[in-house]
């Protein structure tokens, strides 16, 4: 297969991260190309050499992200998104700046025929289940009703082809279950939902059923994913922080012992650096929005989930199931 | 002033693009539309016009481009074509 493209520049301690990921990768047997300055160090590791696409420029975290890929043509972001264009990469990762990562791969891969936004997937961990598919997680802060039945089309292709869910249910997040609760946004939506012909649309669900294994995609705007996703990220590390605090007292010890090798998997399962990043739907190819604090490992897993994502044709399927929803003349 | 393109082959470009971008049918794309308002296109359906245009145009202006500070200024579909008419001819 073609390389996946990864952005040597992108993220808070870049490049050490992208670099130690790719170099993982590479040796779990998927190539990499970095996206990087012609100098940069660090290419050869353990007599393996790292192919380089060179690019002179960064967006930076506080880049106006659509200005930013205007202005900065020969940047990271850009050029890895010309890679996926113009057939040298099969799928992009970067941790850096996510609207000018979105705004990249938007101007640079365009749209999928029909598509009205491109939005963004976000897998939400469920211990002893699979995950929740939330989208939109912040490409779109406004939206439109429409808009959100295309998410839960993109949404269910994605949790058919990354966790094996062959009928996703799919919730409409709102304040109540029943079909007339929420603003008019939401009203609209449902109705337009529970008409549209392959999506298994279960009705309205809530902010405590995100979490929960009774639904697989969990359709919303880009403001309100936006806020559930940070509300959970800094709830989770609260809750392991005070665990850990807890677990710290001498006289608790022994019992933290005990349960730790109970609670080392849920972490496993609740640390997002499991899931490799969110994925960018819409857009035509495949494109890895990582957390701008990724680990190395977190780098390797999104470079392995764009390598699972480009061998089951998401984008393919997508590109099918839009085409098949559009009204025809 | 001999024309490198016509207003209503600008019309057109600005048209088809629009329609690409916003997924709407050209012929319901009037001048007098406001591109916020009337359109519902957000900033980055701008840019991508402007991505559109300056593609589009490359063939017949060698080297068009729409400066990013004159972005705001482009209310409507009628701004936008005007722009572009009389940029693309005064470059040639």
């Amino acid at each position: 297969m073609l390389p996946v493209a990864v952005d040597a520049m992108g993220g808070d301690a870049a490049p050490q991260p992208n670099l130690d990921g790719a170099f993982a990768a590479v040796a779990a047997g998927t190539p990499v190309v970095m996206v990087g300055p012609h100098d940069l160090t660090g290419l050869t590791s353990g007599g393996v050499t790292l192919d380089l696409i060179p690019a002179s420029e960064v967006i930076g975290m506080k880049d106006d992200p659509a200005q930013g890929v205007r202005k900065k043509k020969d940047s990271t972001l850009v050029r890895a998104a010309e890679a996926v264009r113009d057939g040298n990469a099969s799928a992009m990762i970067s941790a850096g700046n996510t609207g000018a990562t979105m705004a990249a791969a938007l101007l640079r891969m365009g749209r999928i025929k029909g598509v009205r936004r491109p939005a963004i997937a976000t897998p939400i961990p469920v211990p002893g289940s699979t995950p929740t598919v939330l989208l939109d997680a912040g490409a779109n802060a406004d939206v439109q009703s429409e808009w959100l039945v295309q998410f839960a089309l993109m949404g269910s292709v994605y949790a058919r082809r990354r966790f094996g869910i062959e009928n996703p249910r799919v919730g409409l997040l709102s304040i109540g279950e029943e079909p007339g609760k929420g603003d008019a946004l939401r009203k609209e939506a449902y109705v337009l939902l529970a008409q549209a012909p392959g999506i298994n649309f279960i009705g309205n669900v809530e902010g405590r059923d995100v979490m929960s294994a009774d639904i697989d995609v969990c359709v919303t705007d880009g403001f309100t994913g936006n806020v559930v996703l940070k509300t959970l990220e800094g709830s989770m590390k609260f809750l392991i922080g005070a665990l850990l605090e807890a677990f710290g007292e001498p006289e608790y010890k022994v019992h933290a012992d005990a349960l730790m090798p109970a609670l080392l998997p849920l972490y496993a399962t609740l640390n997002p650096d499991t899931y490799g990043g969110a994925v960018l739907l819409g857009v035509d190819g495949v494109c890895i929005i990582a957390h701008g604090s990724s680990s190395a490992t977190a780098i390797t897993n999104g470079i392995a989930v764009a390598r699972e994502l480009v061998e089951h044709d998401l984008v393919g399927e997508i590109r099918d199931v839009i085409a098949a929803a559009m009204p025809t003349d | 002033m001999s024309e490198v393109i016509s207003r209503d082959e600008v019309l057109k470009i600005v048209r088809d693009a629009l329609s690409d971008i916003l997924e709407i049918e050209p012929d319901t794309i009037t001048e007098g539309q406001s591109f916020a308002d009337d359109l519902e296109a957000d900033s980055l359906a701008l840019i991508e016009l402007v991505e559109a245009l300056e593609e589009a145009l490359s063939d017949k202006v060698a080297g068009f481009t729409i400066e990013d500070e004159s972005l705001e200024d482009l209310k409507t579909v009628r701004d936008a074509v005007d722009y572009v008419y009389e940029n693309a001819n005064e470059s040639t």
